[in-house]
Formats: structure tokens, C-alpha cells, sequence
């Protein structure tokens, strides 16, 4: 959906770009812009709800704060999206610019029913456990402490979906053998999971923090009407290493649909991560990793695949090493380490 | 026999387990079933701990290593003669540090040391999928591509002829191996010709049929 944006004095995002493909993978230090990447496209999507400013864009494209602007993939590649605001926390203004060339201009409200499906999650184990109200079974929330109501739902209306997730987990969970959504006589739904060769049953507020960060993932892969735009920060968190394989196959099944034999639009999905192991698996596709590096207060993002001697230098380390090693840039500065605004950059 | 297998992911150990048992002739008992390693080089790194620890705390006779040869040194006959070692061959590496580890090492369990079992896959694992299916797909062609220097096919597309996609999920892709190795285990001649990485792997199997 979005093909790149660029960001003018938002955060420590003075003067970026970032192009997007449909998987992305950040990595980078803490204060790196990462998240101010996933709140930009938050507060498009917040805008996004509001009627267009009918200003004209000279007028308005004059000022000195923060203005972050967004381009889209075809066949929305006829729009530029500039969301303008009056400081680094208040973004009051998004207006539609009709491109010279590119395609979709009769088509603002398709695109703009899209904007309005972007969703960033934070899950929260302790949320994720808990029973929830079927009333709220709607769609995945974003600490995901609804989803026994959602896989409640889906149980009834979206069979499928349900029996994908179940499947993903059982497979990836292998203590348990069974899992039952138990809807109570008060409207709430709770999740309940057999364990293997005990015939007892535990509750989701039993499992484990990164069990409950696994069903929440899944959740999202096997969602039957999933968002256009998926924004998940720290993907790895709380998931042994080897489970990381699992959470991004459940992702790449959004954005690459057609590898999993499903027909539906791919989701885009940004994902940020601070695990080498989870970048391992990236080796193969590193045009899906974003660096996100930070020059004393100020942060850009470079693509791993500009990199042009990446191949040489994974001939002798992983992916994961290189990162933690500093030379592929995206690492913290350390004191007396030269990292000042002046310091070089890490070669692109 | 008891038997572990280290390689780069439960969709390769399937297709090795299979592969094992084949060339061995009978079925085999799988020990220290969680080994698993990240790629080279940490494949190398991790090794003499893991032959240490095989070595001192199982019962396993042997252990099976598979890696990908990715864009590295290709090994040959020449690599075969009495203390070559060539640095950049994985296969001469592996070997190495086998028996670098187990030389002094003392006897365990009944037994002098654990026996040592390498294949190399050139380029990728999916290349010994494809033997016999797909005739182009050799290690032949791969070494005649390197000294052209343009390789006749990249990992990817191995991947897109194998999965039919270069983004397998784990169970399409343990699911896709197992077929194909099936297609194979008949008879492995045609995948040890196409593959010297595969018949040095199979001819250190067979040394232990009759230990």
C-alpha cells in the first residue's frame, strides 16, 4: 500500500526516507526512529478519518514543522499523501495531492478506506491470558486482550480461520493437544488448552508470556479480514529463538498470501526487532530489512540491500553477527565511541 | 544405531533422517533430538562442543553434519588427498575440527569417539531435492558456473523449484523435502553422482555399517 515516505523534523526523523516493500524488518537502536515510523503511519490513519484540507498546498507546504509525506504503491501511485503538523505530538492536517503521473486520482475514498485499516499492536501477555467480552470479538485489539472473543467468533463465523490458528498453535505449542474457547453464561469468552498425556487443562492466564505472544501472532496471520497494514513492534518478544522461524512464517503469510495458497489483497507488515536471531532469517531477503541508525540525536533508515558488499560479508558471519558487530550500522552509541553528530557514518 | 543430526532446520533434519536410514540400510535411533544450528559459520564454532558433549554425555555412535555450501570453495578429489585442507572448503573445515576435537579425546561410553558423518550441500540443500528431477540442478554445473564466474542458478530460484515459492513456510517446506527425498531414497546413486557432497556423506555411513 505505501510505497515510501519521507519525514521532515518528526522526532528524531529530521530529514529521511524510508522506501517500503511488503515486509519490512527495523532494526536499530533504542531512539532510532523506529517507532516514530509506525506512529507517523498512526496518525495518518487518525487523519485519514478527518475531511481533507481544501487549502491550497502552497499555503499550507510553507511552514517549518513537522511534515511527513507518503506515497503509495499502485494503483494509488497518482496520490501524495502530506500529513502536516503543528509540533512533534500534534499532527492536525493531512492533504490529498494528486501526482503529475500515477494512477488512482478518482479514487481518494478506496484509498482512504485503506489508510483507515492500518493497526499497530503492542501485545501484552497479561491482556492476551485474560477471558474477554464476545461483545468485543471484533477484530484483534491492540494488546490483543480480546482474543478469546475474537477466536470465539471465529469459531462460530469463520471456521477456517479458527482450525488455522489452532493448528498453528498446537503445532508450535506441542505441551498441548487441545484448545477449547469456553464462552460463560456473563458474555466472556476465555481460552483453555489440554495438556499432552495429563488430562488436565490449564487457562490462558496460565500460559506462559511467550506463549501468549505466540497466539496473538497467529491470531493475526489466520485473520479471515485482516487489516491493510500491520505495525508490530518487537516482534521477537518473549519467543525462544527457534519459535522465530514460526512468527515469520505467520507474517510472511500476510504479506505473501499467494505462498500460502490464500487469494486475498497481501497486508504490508512492518515489524521491528533488536534479535540477531530473528535477522538470521533474513539472509535471503535483505531487501525486507530496514536499518534504522541514529547520528547523535538525528536518525535515518538505509536499506540492508544498498549494502553492496553484503554478500561478501555473509560469506564468513550471520546476518545477526554482522548487525551486533556494528558494521552493518543500526547500534547504539557508546560513550567515548566517537558517535557524535559528526562522526561517519556507517558505509551505506 | 544411535545417531545425532545437526543441520539448519527441522525441514532438513526430515529429509536427513530419511536419507540416513537409506543409506544405511535399516532404521536408526535419534539422539539428542533438539540439535540445531544457525548457519555457517556457527555451524563450525558450535561443533567440537557439540561432538564434546555427544562424545561425554549420550550413547550416540555417530553424528550426522549437513551444511550448505552457499558461495564457498566446492570440495573435490583433490581436497580428498592425505593432509590437504583447503580453508575455504567447508567440507575440509568440518572435517577438521572433527578431528581436531576427538583426538585427545578420552574413551567414553564404550567407545574411542563418536563417528564422523559430513555432507555439504552445493549450493543449498534444495540442489539434492531436485537430483534427478531436474537435470540442470548439479554440482557440476554449480562448479562449472563458479569458474565462469556466473552461477547457473542462485538459491532462490532452488527454493522457487522446490516450494514453489523462495518464502516456505517451515511446514511447507519439511513437507516438500519429504517428498522428495522419498522420490530418492529408492536408490541414491543418481543423488551421490550429482552430488559429491551427498556421497562423501553417504560413504562415511556406510564406513559405519561394519565398524
Amino acid at each position: 500500500m505505501i510505497a515510501s515516505i519521507a519525514f521532515r523534523n518528526f522526532k528524531a526523523l529530521r530529514n529521511a526516507r524510508i522506501q517500503l516493500e511488503r515486509f519490512n524488518l527495523v532494526i536499530g537502536p533504542n531512539g532510532s526512529g523506529k517507532s516514530s515510523l509506525i506512529e507517523s503511519l498512526m496518525r495518518l490513519r487518525t487523519l485519514a478519518r478527518l475531511p481533507l484540507s481544501d487549502l491550497p498546498v502552497a499555503l499550507e507546504r510553507h511552514g517549518v514543522g513537522p511534515e511527513v509525506s507518503f506515497h503509495f504503491f499502485p494503483p494509488f501511485d497518482g496520490w501524495e499523501a502530506v500529513m502536516m503538523c503543528a509540533t512533534e505530538h500534534h499532527c492536525d492536517l493531512l492533504q490529498a495531492i494528486p501526482l503529475p503521473a500515477g494512477g488512482g486520482i478518482e479514487d481518494w475514498p478506496t484509498l482512504r478506506e485503506r489508510l483507515l485499516r492500518i493497526r499497530r499492536y503492542e501485545f501484552d501477555h497479561t491482556a492476551i491470558g485474560r477471558p474477554s467480552l464476545l461483545k468485543d470479538g471484533h477484530e484483534l485489539s491492540i494488546d490483543g486482550g480480546n482474543l478469546a472473543a475474537v477466536l470465539a467468533r471465529w469459531q462460530d463465523s469463520a471456521p477456517a480461520a479458527f482450525n488455522g490458528w489452532r493448528s498453528d498453535v498446537l503445532r508450535t505449542l506441542p505441551e498441548y493437544d487441545d484448545i477449547g474457547v469456553i464462552k460463560s453464561a456473563g458474555g466472556r469468552a476465555s481460552l483453555r488448552f489440554s495438556l499432552v498425556d495429563h488430562g488436565e487443562s490449564i487457562t490462558g492466564e496460565e500460559l506462559s508470556q511467550g506463549s501468549l505472544y505466540a497466539l496473538a501472532i497467529f491470531a493475526l496471520a489466520c485473520d479471515p479480514d485482516p487489516p491493510a497494514m500491520v505495525c508490530i513492534e518487537e516482534l521477537d518478544r518473549g519467543l525462544h529463538p527457534r519459535l522465530l522461524r514460526e512468527a515469520r512464517d505467520a507474517l510472511y503469510r500476510l504479506s505473501y498470501p499467494e505462498t500460502a495458497g490464500l487469494s486475498r489483497a497481501p497486508v504490508q507488515v512492518i515489524a521491528t526487532t533488536y534479535s540477531p536471531y530473528l535477522l538470521d532469517l533474513f539472509r535471503d531477503h535483505p531487501e525486507e530489512v530496514v536499518i534504522a541508525q541514529k547520528h547523535g540525536r538525528v536518525a535515518h533508515f538505509t536499506r540492508l540491500c544498498e549494502r553492496s558488499d553484503l554478500g561478501e560479508l555473509m560469506a564468513g558471519a550471520s546476518l545477526g553477527d554482522l548487525w551486533y558487530s556494528g558494521i552493518l550500522g543500526g547500534v547504539p552509541d557508546e560513550a567515548g565511541g566517537g558517535s557524535s553528530p559528526k562522526a561517519e557514518p556507517a558505509k551505506p | 544405531m544411535k545417531l545425532a543430526i545437526l543441520s539448519e532446520s527441522p525441514a532438513d533434519e526430515a529429509a536427513l533422517c530419511l536419507l540416513i536410514e537409506a543409506v544405511l540400510g535399516s532404521p536408526f535411533v535419534r539422539v539428542q533430538a533438539n540439535l540445531r544450528a544457525r548457519g555457517w559459520p556457527s555451524v563450525a564454532q558450535v561443533l567440537p562442543a557439540v561432538i564434546r558433549h555427544l562424545h561425554f554425555n549420550t550413547d550416540a555412535h555417530g553424528l550426522v553434519v549437513v551444511v550448505d555450501s552457499d558461495d564457498s570453495v566446492v570440495h573435490t578429489e583433490l581436497h580428498e588427498r592425505p593432509d590437504y585442507f583447503h580453508p575455504l572448503c567447508r567440507m575440509c573445515r568440518l572435517r577438521a575440527v572433527f578431528r581436531q576435537t576427538t583426538k585427545n579425546l578420552p574413551m567414553a561410553r564404550g567407545r574411542t569417539r563418536v563417528l564422523r558423518g559430513v555432507g555439504v550441500a552445493v549450493p543449498a540443500i534444495e540442489g539434492w531435492y531436485l537430483a534427478g528431477r531436474e537435470p540442470d540442478v548439479t554440482e557440476e554445473a554449480w562448479v562449472a558456473g563458479q569458474e565462469r564466474g556466473r552461477a547457473p542458478y542462485s538459491r532462490a530460484q532452488l527454493k522457487q523449484r522446490v516450494y514453489g515459492t523462495d518464502r516456505p513456510s517451515l511446514v511447507h517446506a519439511t513437507n516438500c523435502a519429504i517428498r522428495e527425498i522419498r522420490r530418492l531414497v529408492p536408490d541414491t546413486r543418481r543423488l551421490e553422482h550429482d552430488f559429491p557432497g551427498f556421497a562423501a556423506l553417504a560413504r562415511d555411513l556406510r564406513t559405519w555399517r561394519s565398524p
